[in-house]
């Protein structure tokens, strides 16, 4: 989606003091929040409210972290809330009633995840289709696939696993809460300390500085919308867990809300800029703001409105100079 | 035959016939292929009856996406179409609610507010800086959200007469259809034979260039997406007059649909290059493949396929081209 002119050279970010105050300051403006809200509604800091805050709050998390590594590198993903549907209508396809079948499901997600992302990853960086059209057409196919497969209604047995993974705790915390952990812990070692994330970076913030030096950009990109597909089948499992159901619609919205709080979090949608701690942020502060709405007993369509002025205003604040659009 | 190339009037065809994109050649060949196999498929498909129908049929996603052409050509995406449909088909029925005094200047009022509206996305793309697919998705939340604080469900009614834009015939062709037909028409010489439509094209094929030629990107930036507001919500009108009544979710779906005739048309999303003649076809290539799909009982789920299959063809086409060029 970038123009040429936007591919001008940037130099590689780092854990800089500039990207600390920016995740500051995004925790200050979450903790503003907090503080703000329980001034308002003294249920918000109640443990339950604030369990279940974190509960609602975590399968978005996990897509968010996946779609942070396609904005990383220029692209988005908005195949993630089909993967999610698909992935939860694959889980039920096996009609499993035991928790032994779990791994198989499970594998049988990251194998969908694996494929898509494939695909998306080939469309863009092979053949230069742009993000937004590639991933919108396998949006669509896997649509037609699933409704296909299914004849338009869905299978509804899981083994009680499921209903472990979305609602259970495990030491008093949720166990998808977990699950997210895991995924930023693992993600976020990978982004920030290996030597594929630094290439990530290379190949979105200066994608002929990354040629020039060598770096297989293709595989990196690829690479990337693979991690961001996989990710979203398993967070659509673990939905599927939360809400205690499938349906062919699994996930609806998630894709628009996972770019939504990537971009809150510090993530630039022209690649290159970001880090996961920030895009986790983002996904709390939108969670935490839709429970208020709840708490402060505004209409639920507030939550709507609050949204777009979020999105909009926060990315108006990221813009730096290596950001701007020319003109 | 022997070789015609030394005559000069043929030196001219074959340079015309040269400068017409390849994306335009294969819309025309697939819409023929479409035609041919509809025809020997199903004796119900060509007749005069069913095109006229599609005609019909195609107005809203083709007036729709005449609006996202525009903006596309700028190098940017309109992804709040679909709430703005939303959002003044239910704002007309309510206002309206029957009344037929109130017709016009609800009608003038809802398209000026589409207008002011698709005018803001413009400009906080280019002042604020942002990305327009951030503004214009997080524009589309914000009108979404409005709509429902409007009314939950369907609201008021419009008088019998207003639905002659959708159902009305003139000489037996749909008048919304030919409305459609008009607004495209008037885009192409907006496009062609105007300072500010050639500063759309400028602007997507070179913000800084057109900047140091003295075009005003915010300007031409505020008409584009301007446009497209107004065409969204015109299509929303249309809309109410097919239906007879609003809906607070009849827009859902339009923002994606309404970037598929443009990308198949050849308009390529980074900007410009394309048209609004590809769009046209564009979407008679759809509304025709649709039709037949559903003569042929092909089931929904299969027309989704192939939906996202053109996408895919079109556009890697395209690249291919954008490469060799």
């Amino acid at each position: 989606m970038s123009s040429p002119a936007e591919e001008t050279e940037r130099p590689m970010p780092r854990m800089s003091v500039g990207n600390l105050l920016r995740d500051y300051g995004l925790l200050a403006f979450l903790l503003l929040n907090v503080i703000v809200i329980s001034i308002l509604s003294p249920a918000f800091l109640k443990p339950e409210n604030l369990l279940n805050i974190l509960t609602q709050a975590a399968p978005l998390g996990m897509v968010v972290l996946g779609q942070a590594f396609c904005l990383l590198v220029r692209g988005l993903d908005l195949s993630v809330a089909s993967v999610m549907a698909t992935s939860a209508v694959l889980a039920t396809s096996f009609a499993a009633t035991d928790n032994a079948m779990m791994p198989v499901i499970f594998a049988a997600a990251i194998a969908l995840g694996i494929a898509v992302g494939t695909v998306n990853g080939f469309l863009v960086a092979k053949r230069g289709v742009s993000p937004f059209l590639a991933t919108l057409a396998t949006t669509i196919v896997l649509q037609g696939i699933r409704f296909l497969y299914t004849e338009g209604s869905s299978g509804s047995t899981l083994p009680e696993g499921f209903a472990v993974i979305g609602q259970g705790r495990f030491l008093g915390l949720p166990v998808n809460l977990l699950i997210l952990v895991a995924l930023t812990l693992v993600l976020g070692y990978v982004l920030h300390f290996s030597r594929f994330g630094r290439q990530v970076y290379l190949v979105g913030g200066n994608p002929r500085g990354a040629m020039l030096v060598g770096i297989r950009s293709n595989a990196v990109i690829i690479s990337c919308y693979v991690i961001c597909a996989v990710v979203a089948a398993i967070a659509g499992l673990c939905l599927v867990g939360y809400v205690g159901q499938v349906d062919q619609w699994t996930g609806k919205g998630y894709e628009l809300d996972s770019i939504v709080a990537a971009v809150m979090g510090g993530i630039a949608i022209n690649g290159g800029r970001g880090n996961v701690f920030g895009a986790l942020l983002g996904v709390f502060i939108l969670v935490v703001m839709f429970n208020a709405v709840i708490l402060l007993g505004l209409p639920v369509q507030v939550q709507m409105i609050l949204k777009g002025i979020i999105v909009i205003a926060a990315s108006a604040l990221y813009i730096t100079d290596g950001n701007r659009r020319v003109a | 035959m022997t070789p015609t190339q030394s005559t000069p009037a043929s030196t001219a065809v074959t340079r015309w016939f040269r400068r017409i994109p390849l994306s335009l050649i294969v819309v025309v060949a697939l819409l023929l292929l479409l035609t041919v196999t509809g025809t020997v498929l199903s004796d119900r498909f060509a007749t005069s009856r069913n095109f006229l129908n599609v005609f019909q049929q195609a107005a809203s996603l083709g007036v729709v996406s005449l609006g996202q052409t525009l903006v596309v050509l700028t190098g940017g995406i309109d992804l709040s179409v679909g709430a703005m449909i939303s959002l003044t088909s239910n704002l007309t029925s309510g206002l309206i609610d029957g009344n037929p005094d109130r017709v016009l200047p609800v009608v003038i009022g809802v398209v000026a507010l589409g207008a002011a509206i698709g005018c803001m996305n413009g400009l906080l793309t280019h002042y604020l800086r942002i990305h327009p697919l951030i503004v214009t998705l997080g524009m589309a939340s914000i009108l979404q959200g409005v709509t429902l604080l409007y009314s939950l469900a369907p609201l008021g009614k419009v008088p019998q007469e207003f639905q002659v834009l959708a159902y009305g015939r003139f000489l037996g062709v749909s008048i919304g259809g030919l409305a459609m037909i008009g607004l495209f028409v008037l885009a192409a010489i907006f496009l062609h034979f105007t300072r500010t439509g050639n500063a759309i094209y400028a602007v997507g094929g070179d913000p800084r260039g057109a900047h140091l030629m003295g075009i005003s990107v915010a300007r031409t930036l505020a008409i584009a997406y301007g446009l497209s507001g107004a065409l969204a919500a015109i299509t929303g009108i249309y809309l109410v007059s097919r239906m007879g009544t609003g809906d607070p979710w009849r827009g859902e779906g339009f923002e994606l649909a309404s970037i598929t005739p443009v990308v198949v048309g050849g308009t390529i999303l980074a900007g410009g290059r394309g048209g609004v003649l590809g769009t046209l076809l564009g979407v008679y290539l759809i509304s025709l493949l649709n039709n037949l799909l559903n003569f042929l009982d092909v089931s929904t789920f299969y027309q989704w396929i192939i939906q996202g299959l053109i996408i895919i063809t079109a556009v890697a086409i395209n690249v291919e081209r954008g490469r060799r060029a």
